[in-house]
Protein backbone atom coordinates (compact mmCIF):
# COMPACT_ATOMS: atom_id res chain seq x y z
CA UNK A 1 0.00 0.00 0.00
CA UNK A 2 2.69 2.43 1.10
CA UNK A 3 4.93 1.66 -1.84
CA UNK A 4 2.03 1.81 -4.29
CA UNK A 5 0.96 5.24 -3.08
CA UNK A 6 4.49 6.59 -3.16
CA UNK A 7 5.02 5.44 -6.73
CA UNK A 8 1.58 6.67 -7.76
CA UNK A 9 2.08 10.08 -6.19
CA UNK A 10 5.72 10.58 -7.09
CA UNK A 11 6.20 9.18 -10.55
CA UNK A 12 3.11 8.41 -12.57
CA UNK A 13 1.12 11.58 -12.29
CA UNK A 14 3.85 14.18 -12.88
CA UNK A 15 4.51 12.57 -16.25
CA UNK A 16 0.82 12.46 -17.00
CA UNK A 17 0.29 16.08 -16.04
CA UNK A 18 3.13 17.24 -18.26
CA UNK A 19 1.63 15.20 -21.08
CA UNK A 20 -1.78 16.80 -20.56
CA UNK A 21 -0.30 20.29 -20.35
CA UNK A 22 1.50 19.86 -23.63
CA UNK A 23 -1.50 18.46 -25.50
CA UNK A 24 -2.25 19.89 -28.92
CA UNK A 25 -4.33 23.02 -29.35
CA UNK A 26 -7.66 22.49 -31.02
CA UNK A 27 -8.52 24.16 -34.29
CA UNK A 28 -11.47 26.49 -34.74
CA UNK A 29 -14.69 24.75 -35.75
CA UNK A 30 -17.23 27.35 -34.64
CA UNK A 31 -19.02 29.97 -36.77
CA UNK A 32 -17.10 33.23 -36.39
CA UNK A 33 -18.97 35.69 -38.63
CA UNK A 34 -21.98 37.67 -37.46
CA UNK A 35 -24.33 38.48 -40.34
CA UNK A 36 -27.62 40.28 -40.68
CA UNK A 37 -29.80 37.37 -41.77
CA UNK A 38 -32.55 38.50 -44.09
CA UNK A 39 -35.63 36.57 -45.08
CA UNK A 40 -37.80 37.51 -48.08
CA UNK A 41 -41.57 37.77 -47.89
CA UNK A 42 -44.43 38.74 -50.17
CA UNK A 43 -45.93 42.04 -49.00
CA UNK A 44 -49.35 40.94 -50.26
CA UNK A 45 -49.54 37.49 -48.65
CA UNK A 46 -47.03 38.12 -45.81
CA UNK A 47 -45.67 34.62 -46.43
CA UNK A 48 -42.13 33.62 -47.35
CA UNK A 49 -41.36 34.27 -51.02
CA UNK A 50 -37.96 33.56 -52.54
CA UNK A 51 -37.07 36.06 -55.31
CA UNK A 52 -36.03 34.63 -58.67
CA UNK A 53 -32.92 36.78 -58.69
CA UNK A 54 -30.96 38.57 -55.98
CA UNK A 55 -27.92 40.78 -56.45
CA UNK A 56 -26.30 42.26 -53.33
CA UNK A 57 -23.21 44.37 -52.73
CA UNK A 58 -21.93 47.08 -50.44
CA UNK A 59 -22.26 50.67 -51.57
CA UNK A 60 -19.01 51.81 -53.21
CA UNK A 61 -17.60 48.28 -53.03
CA UNK A 62 -16.27 46.49 -56.09
CA UNK A 63 -16.86 42.96 -54.91
CA UNK A 64 -20.32 41.45 -55.01
CA UNK A 65 -21.86 39.32 -52.27
CA UNK A 66 -24.61 37.73 -54.40
CA UNK A 67 -24.85 38.09 -58.16
CA UNK A 68 -28.16 37.24 -59.81
CA UNK A 69 -28.70 34.17 -57.68
CA UNK A 70 -31.83 32.43 -56.52
CA UNK A 71 -30.67 31.94 -52.99
CA UNK A 72 -31.96 29.83 -50.19
CA UNK A 73 -32.83 32.27 -47.39
CA UNK A 74 -31.57 33.80 -45.34
CA UNK A 75 -29.41 36.25 -47.27
CA UNK A 76 -26.29 37.04 -45.23
CA UNK A 77 -25.37 40.75 -45.00
CA UNK A 78 -22.02 41.47 -43.29
CA UNK A 79 -21.85 44.79 -41.42
CA UNK A 80 -18.77 47.00 -41.50
CA UNK A 81 -16.95 46.64 -38.15
CA UNK A 82 -15.05 49.90 -38.64
CA UNK A 83 -18.16 51.99 -39.07
CA UNK A 84 -21.52 52.47 -37.44
CA UNK A 85 -23.24 52.63 -40.83
CA UNK A 86 -23.35 50.04 -43.61
CA UNK A 87 -25.21 50.60 -46.89
CA UNK A 88 -26.08 47.77 -49.25
CA UNK A 89 -27.38 47.86 -52.80
CA UNK A 90 -29.88 45.08 -53.41
CA UNK A 91 -31.54 44.12 -56.69
CA UNK A 92 -34.63 42.00 -56.22
CA UNK A 93 -35.70 40.52 -59.57
CA UNK A 94 -33.65 43.23 -61.29
CA UNK A 95 -35.12 46.21 -59.37
CA UNK A 96 -32.56 48.16 -57.39
CA UNK A 97 -32.96 49.36 -53.78
CA UNK A 98 -30.61 50.44 -51.03
CA UNK A 99 -30.72 49.38 -47.39
CA UNK A 100 -28.89 51.33 -44.74
CA UNK A 101 -28.12 49.89 -41.30
CA UNK A 102 -27.13 52.04 -38.32
CA UNK A 103 -25.72 50.07 -35.43
CA UNK A 104 -23.00 49.74 -32.84
CA UNK A 105 -20.42 46.94 -32.66
CA UNK A 106 -18.63 45.11 -29.89
CA UNK A 107 -16.17 42.21 -29.73
CA UNK A 108 -17.36 38.80 -28.60
CA UNK A 109 -15.08 35.87 -27.74
CA UNK A 110 -16.08 32.82 -29.77
CA UNK A 111 -13.39 30.59 -28.25
CA UNK A 112 -9.67 30.66 -27.54
CA UNK A 113 -9.06 28.89 -30.84
CA UNK A 114 -11.46 30.95 -32.99
CA UNK A 115 -10.73 34.29 -31.39
CA UNK A 116 -13.12 37.23 -31.39
CA UNK A 117 -15.98 38.08 -33.67
CA UNK A 118 -17.66 41.47 -33.91
CA UNK A 119 -21.28 41.42 -32.86
CA UNK A 120 -23.67 44.29 -33.55
CA UNK A 121 -26.83 45.83 -32.21
CA UNK A 122 -28.93 47.40 -34.94
CA UNK A 123 -30.40 50.76 -34.06
CA UNK A 124 -32.13 51.92 -37.26
CA UNK A 125 -32.80 50.60 -40.75
CA UNK A 126 -33.50 52.86 -43.75
CA UNK A 127 -34.37 51.68 -47.25
CA UNK A 128 -35.64 52.87 -50.60
CA UNK A 129 -38.99 51.62 -51.88
CA UNK A 130 -38.62 50.53 -55.49
CA UNK A 131 -39.03 46.78 -55.13
CA UNK A 132 -39.06 46.73 -51.33
CA UNK A 133 -42.33 47.56 -49.60
CA UNK A 134 -41.09 47.43 -46.03
CA UNK A 135 -38.50 45.88 -43.73
CA UNK A 136 -39.36 44.55 -40.30
CA UNK A 137 -36.73 43.98 -37.65
CA UNK A 138 -37.04 40.54 -36.04
CA UNK A 139 -33.90 40.56 -33.92
CA UNK A 140 -31.76 43.63 -33.29
CA UNK A 141 -28.81 41.57 -32.00
CA UNK A 142 -26.57 40.48 -34.85
CA UNK A 143 -24.60 37.45 -33.68
CA UNK A 144 -23.37 34.12 -35.01
CA UNK A 145 -26.64 32.46 -34.02
CA UNK A 146 -28.73 31.19 -36.87
CA UNK A 147 -31.66 33.52 -36.18
CA UNK A 148 -33.50 35.68 -38.72
CA UNK A 149 -32.64 39.35 -38.15
CA UNK A 150 -34.89 41.18 -40.66
CA UNK A 151 -37.78 40.43 -42.97
CA UNK A 152 -37.81 42.11 -46.37
CA UNK A 153 -41.32 42.46 -47.80
CA UNK A 154 -41.36 43.04 -51.58
CA UNK B 1 -32.71 -15.94 45.72
CA UNK B 2 -32.83 -17.74 42.42
CA UNK B 3 -33.97 -14.45 40.73
CA UNK B 4 -31.02 -12.56 42.32
CA UNK B 5 -28.55 -15.16 41.18
CA UNK B 6 -30.06 -14.95 37.72
CA UNK B 7 -29.45 -11.14 37.64
CA UNK B 8 -25.90 -11.70 38.88
CA UNK B 9 -25.13 -14.24 36.19
CA UNK B 10 -26.63 -11.93 33.54
CA UNK B 11 -24.48 -9.05 34.82
CA UNK B 12 -21.33 -11.17 34.64
CA UNK B 13 -22.23 -12.19 31.09
CA UNK B 14 -22.79 -8.55 30.04
CA UNK B 15 -19.52 -7.41 31.63
CA UNK B 16 -17.63 -10.29 30.09
CA UNK B 17 -19.05 -9.51 26.65
CA UNK B 18 -18.02 -5.83 27.04
CA UNK B 19 -14.55 -6.96 28.09
CA UNK B 20 -14.31 -9.07 24.98
CA UNK B 21 -15.27 -5.99 22.89
CA UNK B 22 -12.67 -3.79 24.55
CA UNK B 23 -10.01 -6.41 24.08
CA UNK B 24 -10.99 -6.67 20.42
CA UNK B 25 -10.31 -2.95 19.89
CA UNK B 26 -6.97 -1.45 18.97
CA UNK B 27 -5.71 2.06 19.60
CA UNK B 28 -3.37 4.17 17.51
CA UNK B 29 -1.88 7.60 17.95
CA UNK B 30 -2.92 9.56 14.87
CA UNK B 31 -0.81 12.69 14.20
CA UNK B 32 -2.86 15.72 13.18
CA UNK B 33 -0.77 18.07 11.02
CA UNK B 34 -0.41 21.46 9.43
CA UNK B 35 0.74 21.23 5.85
CA UNK B 36 2.44 23.72 3.60
CA UNK B 37 2.45 22.77 -0.06
CA UNK B 38 4.13 24.24 -3.11
CA UNK B 39 2.83 23.57 -6.59
CA UNK B 40 5.78 22.65 -8.80
CA UNK B 41 4.34 22.16 -12.28
CA UNK B 42 3.68 25.89 -12.69
CA UNK B 43 7.34 26.61 -12.10
CA UNK B 44 8.43 23.65 -14.26
CA UNK B 45 6.21 24.70 -17.16
CA UNK B 46 7.82 28.14 -17.23
CA UNK B 47 10.93 26.58 -18.77
CA UNK B 48 9.09 25.65 -21.95
CA UNK B 49 6.04 27.93 -21.80
CA UNK B 50 7.39 31.42 -21.15
CA UNK B 51 4.07 33.18 -21.67
CA UNK B 52 2.68 31.60 -18.51
CA UNK B 53 3.97 32.16 -14.98
CA UNK B 54 2.09 30.43 -12.20
CA UNK B 55 3.05 30.24 -8.55
CA UNK B 56 0.79 28.45 -6.13
CA UNK B 57 0.97 27.36 -2.52
CA UNK B 58 -1.45 25.90 -0.05
CA UNK B 59 -1.95 25.62 3.67
CA UNK B 60 -4.02 22.86 5.17
CA UNK B 61 -4.81 21.72 8.66
CA UNK B 62 -6.23 18.40 9.83
CA UNK B 63 -9.52 18.93 11.61
CA UNK B 64 -9.62 15.24 12.47
CA UNK B 65 -8.24 12.00 11.06
CA UNK B 66 -10.52 12.24 7.99
CA UNK B 67 -11.11 15.90 7.24
CA UNK B 68 -8.73 18.75 6.61
CA UNK B 69 -9.41 22.38 5.77
CA UNK B 70 -7.36 23.87 2.96
CA UNK B 71 -6.58 27.36 1.69
CA UNK B 72 -4.86 27.77 -1.68
CA UNK B 73 -3.35 31.02 -2.93
CA UNK B 74 -1.64 31.68 -6.21
CA UNK B 75 -0.39 34.27 -8.64
CA UNK B 76 -0.63 33.93 -12.38
CA UNK B 77 0.66 35.98 -15.32
CA UNK B 78 -0.34 34.91 -18.78
CA UNK B 79 -0.08 36.32 -22.26
CA UNK B 80 -1.24 34.76 -25.48
CA UNK B 81 -1.24 35.72 -29.14
CA UNK B 82 -3.36 33.88 -31.66
CA UNK B 83 -2.46 34.01 -35.35
CA UNK B 84 -4.60 32.88 -38.28
CA UNK B 85 -1.43 32.69 -40.33
CA UNK B 86 2.00 34.22 -39.92
CA UNK B 87 0.86 37.65 -41.13
CA UNK B 88 -2.57 37.87 -39.52
CA UNK B 89 -2.73 38.41 -35.77
CA UNK B 90 -6.23 37.50 -34.62
CA UNK B 91 -5.79 38.80 -31.06
CA UNK B 92 -3.42 39.50 -28.21
CA UNK B 93 -4.53 38.68 -24.70
CA UNK B 94 -2.75 39.26 -21.43
CA UNK B 95 -3.83 38.84 -17.84
CA UNK B 96 -2.32 38.84 -14.39
CA UNK B 97 -3.91 38.30 -11.05
CA UNK B 98 -4.25 36.48 -7.77
CA UNK B 99 -6.52 33.62 -6.93
CA UNK B 100 -7.72 31.95 -3.78
CA UNK B 101 -9.49 28.69 -3.11
CA UNK B 102 -10.86 27.46 0.18
CA UNK B 103 -12.49 24.17 1.06
CA UNK B 104 -12.16 20.76 2.61
CA UNK B 105 -10.44 17.48 1.79
CA UNK B 106 -11.91 14.17 2.89
CA UNK B 107 -9.40 11.34 3.21
CA UNK B 108 -10.93 8.11 1.98
CA UNK B 109 -8.26 5.93 3.61
CA UNK B 110 -8.89 4.44 7.03
CA UNK B 111 -6.81 6.07 9.77
CA UNK B 112 -4.85 2.89 10.42
CA UNK B 113 -3.72 2.88 6.79
CA UNK B 114 -3.27 6.62 6.32
CA UNK B 115 -1.30 7.10 9.59
CA UNK B 116 -1.30 10.80 8.81
CA UNK B 117 1.17 10.07 6.01
CA UNK B 118 -0.97 8.90 3.15
CA UNK B 119 -4.12 10.23 1.63
CA UNK B 120 -6.48 9.35 -1.18
CA UNK B 121 -8.86 12.25 -0.94
CA UNK B 122 -11.79 13.96 -2.50
CA UNK B 123 -11.91 17.72 -1.99
CA UNK B 124 -14.35 20.54 -2.57
CA UNK B 125 -13.31 24.16 -2.97
CA UNK B 126 -14.76 27.58 -3.70
CA UNK B 127 -12.45 29.70 -5.82
CA UNK B 128 -12.12 33.41 -6.48
CA UNK B 129 -9.84 35.12 -8.97
CA UNK B 130 -9.00 38.82 -8.86
CA UNK B 131 -7.38 39.75 -12.14
CA UNK B 132 -6.54 42.42 -14.70
CA UNK B 133 -6.87 41.62 -18.37
CA UNK B 134 -6.44 43.51 -21.60
CA UNK B 135 -6.73 42.91 -25.32
CA UNK B 136 -4.30 45.30 -27.02
CA UNK B 137 -5.24 43.99 -30.46
CA UNK B 138 -8.30 42.32 -31.89
CA UNK B 139 -8.25 42.02 -35.66
CA UNK B 140 -11.35 41.09 -37.60
CA UNK B 141 -11.74 40.76 -41.32
CA UNK B 142 -14.86 40.42 -43.42
CA UNK B 143 -16.36 41.69 -46.68
CA UNK B 144 -15.66 45.34 -45.78
CA UNK B 145 -12.00 44.72 -45.00
CA UNK B 146 -9.88 44.49 -41.92
CA UNK B 147 -10.84 46.21 -38.68
CA UNK B 148 -8.84 46.71 -35.52
CA UNK B 149 -10.16 47.16 -32.03
CA UNK B 150 -8.87 46.75 -28.49
CA UNK B 151 -10.05 46.35 -24.91
CA UNK B 152 -8.25 48.46 -22.29
CA UNK B 153 -6.99 47.03 -19.00
CA UNK B 154 -9.95 45.98 -16.92
CA UNK B 155 -10.06 44.71 -13.35
CA UNK B 156 -12.51 41.94 -12.45
CA UNK B 157 -13.45 39.25 -9.92
CA UNK B 158 -14.37 35.76 -11.06
CA UNK B 159 -15.92 32.94 -9.04
CA UNK B 160 -15.79 29.19 -9.56
CA UNK B 161 -16.10 25.88 -7.72
CA UNK B 162 -13.89 22.81 -7.83
CA UNK B 163 -13.97 19.09 -7.10
CA UNK B 164 -10.51 17.73 -6.34
CA UNK B 165 -9.60 14.04 -6.32
CA UNK B 166 -6.05 13.80 -4.96
CA UNK B 167 -3.31 11.46 -3.77
CA UNK B 168 -0.56 12.25 -1.28
CA UNK B 169 2.22 10.11 0.15
CA UNK B 170 5.03 10.80 2.59
CA UNK B 171 8.37 10.08 0.94
CA UNK B 172 10.70 11.35 3.66
CA UNK B 173 10.03 12.29 7.25
CA UNK B 174 7.39 15.07 7.14
CA UNK B 175 7.96 15.60 3.40
CA UNK B 176 5.22 14.41 1.09
CA UNK B 177 4.48 14.57 -2.60
CA UNK B 178 1.07 14.50 -4.13
CA UNK B 179 -1.09 15.47 -7.03
CA UNK B 180 -4.51 16.96 -7.32
CA UNK B 181 -6.91 16.80 -10.22
CA UNK B 182 -9.00 19.94 -10.43
CA UNK B 183 -12.43 19.77 -12.05
CA UNK B 184 -13.55 23.39 -12.16
CA UNK B 185 -16.97 24.81 -12.93
CA UNK B 186 -17.37 28.50 -13.66
CA UNK B 187 -19.92 30.43 -11.67
CA UNK B 188 -19.18 33.95 -12.94
CA UNK B 189 -16.21 35.05 -15.10
CA UNK B 190 -16.79 38.66 -14.03
CA UNK B 191 -16.39 39.94 -17.57
CA UNK B 192 -19.88 39.53 -18.93
CA UNK B 193 -20.78 37.03 -21.61
CA UNK B 194 -19.07 38.75 -24.54
CA UNK B 195 -15.52 39.10 -23.23
CA UNK B 196 -15.05 35.88 -21.30
CA UNK B 197 -11.37 35.58 -20.33
CA UNK B 198 -9.20 33.49 -22.63
CA UNK B 199 -7.25 32.60 -19.51
CA UNK B 200 -8.44 33.15 -15.97
CA UNK B 201 -5.86 32.97 -13.15
CA UNK B 202 -6.59 29.93 -11.01
CA UNK B 203 -9.18 28.57 -13.42
CA UNK B 204 -7.71 28.13 -16.89
CA UNK B 205 -9.64 28.71 -20.10
CA UNK B 206 -12.35 31.13 -19.00
CA UNK B 207 -14.29 30.78 -22.24
CA UNK B 208 -15.30 27.29 -21.11
CA UNK B 209 -17.78 26.61 -18.34
CA UNK B 210 -15.72 23.56 -17.32
CA UNK B 211 -11.95 23.52 -16.92
CA UNK B 212 -9.90 20.49 -15.83
CA UNK B 213 -6.32 20.59 -14.57
CA UNK B 214 -3.66 18.66 -12.70
CA UNK B 215 -1.36 20.10 -10.03
CA UNK B 216 1.64 18.45 -8.44
CA UNK B 217 2.71 19.39 -4.94
CA UNK B 218 5.65 19.04 -2.60
CA UNK B 219 4.35 19.28 0.95
CA UNK B 220 5.97 19.95 4.30
CA UNK B 221 3.98 18.51 7.18
CA UNK B 222 4.17 19.74 10.75
CA UNK B 223 2.52 17.53 13.41
CA UNK B 224 0.77 19.61 16.05
CA UNK B 225 -1.25 17.09 18.02
CA UNK B 226 -1.61 13.35 18.46
CA UNK B 227 -5.12 12.05 18.53
CA UNK B 228 -5.79 8.71 20.18
CA UNK B 229 -8.06 6.65 18.01
CA UNK B 230 -9.81 3.44 18.90
CA UNK B 231 -9.79 1.21 15.89
CA UNK B 232 -12.43 -1.42 15.49
CA UNK B 233 -10.87 -4.59 14.11
CA UNK B 234 -11.70 -5.24 10.51
CA UNK B 235 -13.74 -8.28 9.58
CA UNK B 236 -11.37 -11.04 8.62
CA UNK B 237 -11.73 -12.27 5.08
CA UNK B 238 -13.35 -15.64 4.76
CA UNK B 239 -10.72 -18.27 4.42
CA UNK B 240 -10.93 -21.12 2.05
CA UNK B 241 -12.77 -23.85 3.92
CA UNK B 242 -11.15 -26.61 1.95
CA UNK B 243 -8.92 -28.66 4.26
CA UNK B 244 -9.14 -26.22 7.12
CA UNK B 245 -11.18 -28.51 9.29
CA UNK B 246 -12.79 -26.64 12.23
CA UNK B 247 -11.28 -23.16 11.50
CA UNK B 248 -14.69 -21.72 10.80
CA UNK B 249 -15.78 -22.49 14.34
CA UNK B 250 -13.21 -20.06 15.77
CA UNK B 251 -15.10 -17.10 14.38
CA UNK B 252 -18.11 -15.54 15.99
CA UNK B 253 -21.21 -14.74 14.01
CA UNK B 254 -20.00 -11.26 13.04
CA UNK B 255 -16.82 -12.64 11.60
CA UNK B 256 -14.62 -11.06 14.31
CA UNK B 257 -11.69 -12.89 15.78
CA UNK B 258 -12.47 -13.47 19.45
Amino acid sequence: MRRTLQVFAAILIPGLSLLISSCLELSCIDETEAFVKAGFYSYSTKSAAIPDSITLYGLNKDSIIYKKVKLTPPALLPLNDSSSVSVFVIKINGIKDTIEFRYWSYPHLISKECGYSMFHTVDTIFHTKHAIDSISRVNENITTENVESIRIFY
Amino acid sequence: MSRASGYFISLILVISSLTVDVLAQDTIQFPLKFRLGFEVTGAAKYFYEKERVNLEGNFSIDLNEKVSAILVAGRSDYSYSRYRDTSFLMYDYSTKGYYFRAGFDFNLLKPKKSQGKYAVSIGFRYGMSHFDYELPTITHENYWGKSLTSVPTTNEWAHFIEVNPSVRAEVWKNISVGWTVSLRKMIDPGTGRHLKPVYLPGYGNGSKSFSPGVSYFIIWSIPFKNKRLIIQPEPEEEEDQTGTGQNGENMNQGGFRQ
